[in-house]
């Protein structure tokens, strides 16, 4: 076997050596032959046009634009595409409002926001996917259904079944809480609460959180916990010592798949809170963008979010690559 | 002299791009301070003007204290006149959602044959965007007199053929020739409205004699909205403050002032932002809302079933009130100008014009159109005759015009710091 102790979910997943076929090998594989070579570089390009066409060149604009300048006529960009005419100023001004200025409690009411939703998604999304990965059996793919059955409807739309659930007047919620007489008068949940943005948050990117951490979950090999527990370990050590090391890549793999889009989320404030004191770095995007003549400030900042994400996306793909790397040893 | 529309669309015949930045750079640079309105030179024989709170700017910025005269250039004349009106095909509109009436649409669909496909715009900006794409025209759009100026500067319009414009005659006389457009010559008035405080009446006992102070109180938490609108909530709290009365200003103490006072109301009242007035007050979702009113007559049209029109109140102070006021122009892309000047003409006809306020709830400033004709015809209740506008408040009223980037900069900052809570 070569899962060792501090071994991963994806590791196991992973082929041995031997049934790992790599480049070099490939290369004096007859097999291997120049024709097979050049077929893969085909059957890659479409999605490496895609990735330029519809990630790179944008994202590169985003870029020409944070560093170009503004028409202040018709408000309209002017973006430098060439790097040579890049101007840095207005970065550094924007990175100092947000590090230690206006923006700072944005950024930090954004931060708060994702990482107590991100906790609120492990305490939800584990035990859930635990359960469909180890225990459904043959429901597994009924209760898989439901998981991803919201994504079925518009986010917009559900958002908007959650405003008439948490409605003041005709909300269930409300009249849930008055029919068990835990309150008096319907409570405004849409009036600025943080905690209903954080509600809607997790149930927007819980199945982002919950559908990775599965995967990972479904392939622990189940004669290891059978070997904890023969061995007289519990339940709760063999959890502990097994199964949350073994799905470890999954769980990191969810925080970061389900913590990017809440990052830069602008609309689910919008939609169940609509007060400035729930606003997130996102609406300030939207604003600068949108409208008037600081288009370049919301691309600054749109580069500064995208710099804090990255450092969680090179952190996971350290961890991805050790992991492979534990796993060919 | 004039030609006919077809004839004088020369590619080139547009502002350069070079022309355009300088213009710009110069616009950009410019510095705030208050000088007179004077023509000069810049250099090259480009004349500058020292107007409003920039200096150096490439074109005039009109204030109601000095008109402007928008240029017409020999390359972009009127239309010629009798010419008859284009059929078939797309008449191409550029205009905000909802802010037309459907019927109105369709009757004019029918009467020359065409078929209106409306572009919709959030913000001048995108309008702006939108109207200076290449390769892509529009046929009318329904801009505002902050952005004329530039509109004109830009080449994005084409001067107005008024012998296709009978009806014209029928709007309040301040708009025959308003500042902002001296003889009318880029555009006709649309509509026109204040800025106020829309509130259920069965829930506010009393009015204070500064109505803008519903928003600060306390027991209205959590019902209590402003409008997203940065220039009418920094300018609401200019004014409910006495800090100043020219909600245009540059003077970062008192858009700080201004925009600190806004910051009190996240925490006393909750206060949320938004532009749904019109249905938030009917609904009984916002007790008190700073709104427009044009949105307070089309709330009408939200309330729930069982619903007393009764319920909503609009105040305005009766001095240094906001107004507000959007105009129709025809872009210089219109491939079908004549039919765009009908549609013009016929909105400012007594009937096209109730047509269309029935529906949107937005006054045209038309003279058959009074605060008594509208009640005794059962359009609007009498609670609500602090919402309609009068002929002289246009004259009155203070009004946005269009402000320097530095200006800009500073409210839209201003804002932001706000929308952190």
């Amino acid at each position: 076997m070569t899962q060792s102790k501090g071994g991963t979910g994806l590791a196991e997943a992973e082929p041995t050596p031997e049934q790992r076929p790599t480049l070099a090998r490939d290369k004096k594989d007859p097999t291997f032959d120049r024709s097979t070579r050049r077929l893969w570089p085909i059957l890659a390009a479409p999605g490496t046009i895609w990735l330029i066409v519809l990630f790179v060149v944008p994202f590169y604009g985003i870029f020409a634009v944070a560093f170009g300048q503004v028409d202040f006529l018709f408000n309209t960009p002017i973006p430098a595409w060439n790097p040579l005419h890049w101007q840095f100023t207005l970065f550094g001004e924007v990175l100092h409002a947000s590090v230690d200025g206006p923006f700072s409690g944005v950024w930090r009411r954004t931060f708060g926001y994702v990482f107590v939703s991100l906790v609120v998604c492990v305490a939800v999304g584990y035990p859930v996917a635990y359960y469909v990965a180890r225990l459904a059996g043959r429901r597994r793919g009924l209760l898989l259904a439901l998981i991803l059955a919201p994504w079925w409807i518009n986010y917009i739309t559900r958002m908007l079944g959650w405003m008439t659930i948490l409605d003041e007047k005709h909300g269930y919620l409300n009249s849930f809480l008055e029919h068990l007489g835990v309150i008096d008068q319907g409570v405004n949940w849409l009036g600025g609460y943080p905690g209903v943005v954080v509600l809607g948050l997790v149930y927007g990117y819980l199945p982002f959180f919950i559908v990775p951490l599965y995967a990972s979950l479904d392939r622990i090999d189940q004669r290891l916990l059978e070997a904890s527990r023969d061995l007289g370990v519990g339940a709760a050590r063999t959890f502990w010592h097994i199964t949350l090391p073994l799905s470890r890549m999954g769980l990191i793999t969810a925080l970061v798949i389900t913590a990017l889009p809440m990052a830069g989320d602008y609309y689910t404030n919008q939609l169940l809170s609509g007060s400035p004191k729930t606003n997130m770095i996102g609406n300030t995007i939207y604003y600068y963008l949108a409208q008037g003549p600081q288009k370049n400030v919301g691309a600054c900042l749109v580069i500064q979010l995208s710099l804090v994400l990255l450092v969680f996306m090179a952190y996971y793909l350290l961890l991805t690559q050790r992991a492979s790397k534990e796993a060919g040893r | 002299m004039t030609f006919h529309p077809k004839a004088r669309r020369s590619p080139g015949q547009g502002l350069d791009r070079r022309g355009f930045l300088r213009g710009t750079l110069a616009l950009s640079a410019g510095a705030v301070g208050l000088t007179s309105l004077a023509a000069c030179g810049n250099g090259d024989g480009t004349p500058t003007f020292d107007t409003g709170a920039i200096a150096n700017a490439p074109y005039p910025l009109a204030r109601p204290n000095r008109p402007v005269k928008q240029p017409i250039t020999s390359d972009n004349q009127p239309i010629a006149d009798g010419l008859p009106p284009e059929k078939g095909g797309t008449f191409r509109m550029l205009n905000y959602a909802d802010y037309i009436n459907p019927a109105f649409v369709k009757a004019f669909e029918e009467k020359y044959g065409v078929q209106v496909q409306l572009t919709p715009f959030n913000n001048y900006d995108e309008m702006l965007a939108k109207l200076n794409q290449h390769n892509v025209y529009f046929d009318i759009v329904f801009p505002g007199p902050s952005v004329l100026g530039k509109m004109v500067y830009g080449k994005l319009l084409q001067p107005l053929n008024h012998t296709y414009l009978p009806h014209f005659k029928n709007v309040y006389p301040s708009y025959y020739s308003p500042w902002y457009d001296v003889d009318a010559q880029y555009t006709i008035p649309y509509t026109v409205y204040t800025t106020g405080i829309g509130y259920r009446r069965d829930r506010v006992d009393q009015v204070p004699e500064n109505g803008y102070d519903l928003l600060w109180d306390p027991q209205f938490k959590g019902s209590a909205y402003i409008l997203d609108d940065r220039g009418e909530a920094i300018g609401m709290s200019l004014l409910r403050n006495h800090i100043t009365t020219d909600i245009n200003t540059g003077n970062p103490d008192y858009v700080n002032q201004a925009t600190n006072s806004l910051i009190e109301l996240i925490n006393l009242v909750n206060v949320k932002v938004g532009i749904q007035d019109y249905v938030f007050i009917p609904s009984g979702q916002a007790t008190v809302h700073q709104a427009w009113s044009g949105d307070m007559l089309g709330a009408l049209q939200y309330l729930p079933n069982g619903t007393s029109s009764s319920v909503l109140g609009y105040w305005a102070p009766d001095k240094d009130f906001v107004v507000g006021s959007d105009v129709i122009s025809i872009p210089f892309s219109s491939k079908k100008p004549v039919l765009a000047h009908l549609l013009m003409d016929e909105l400012m006809s007594p009937d096209g014009a109730l047509t269309n306020f029935k529906w949107t709830g937005y006054q045209p400033p038309v003279q058959s159109i009074t605060p008594e004709g509208l009640i005794q015809d059962g359009l609007i209740p009498e609670n609500l005759t602090t919402a309609v506008i009068k002929s002289e408040d246009f004259a009155r009223g203070l009004v946005f015009y269009e402000v320097s980037p530095a200006i800009d900069k500073l409210w839209q900052n201003a804002w932001s710091k706000f929308q952190a809570g």
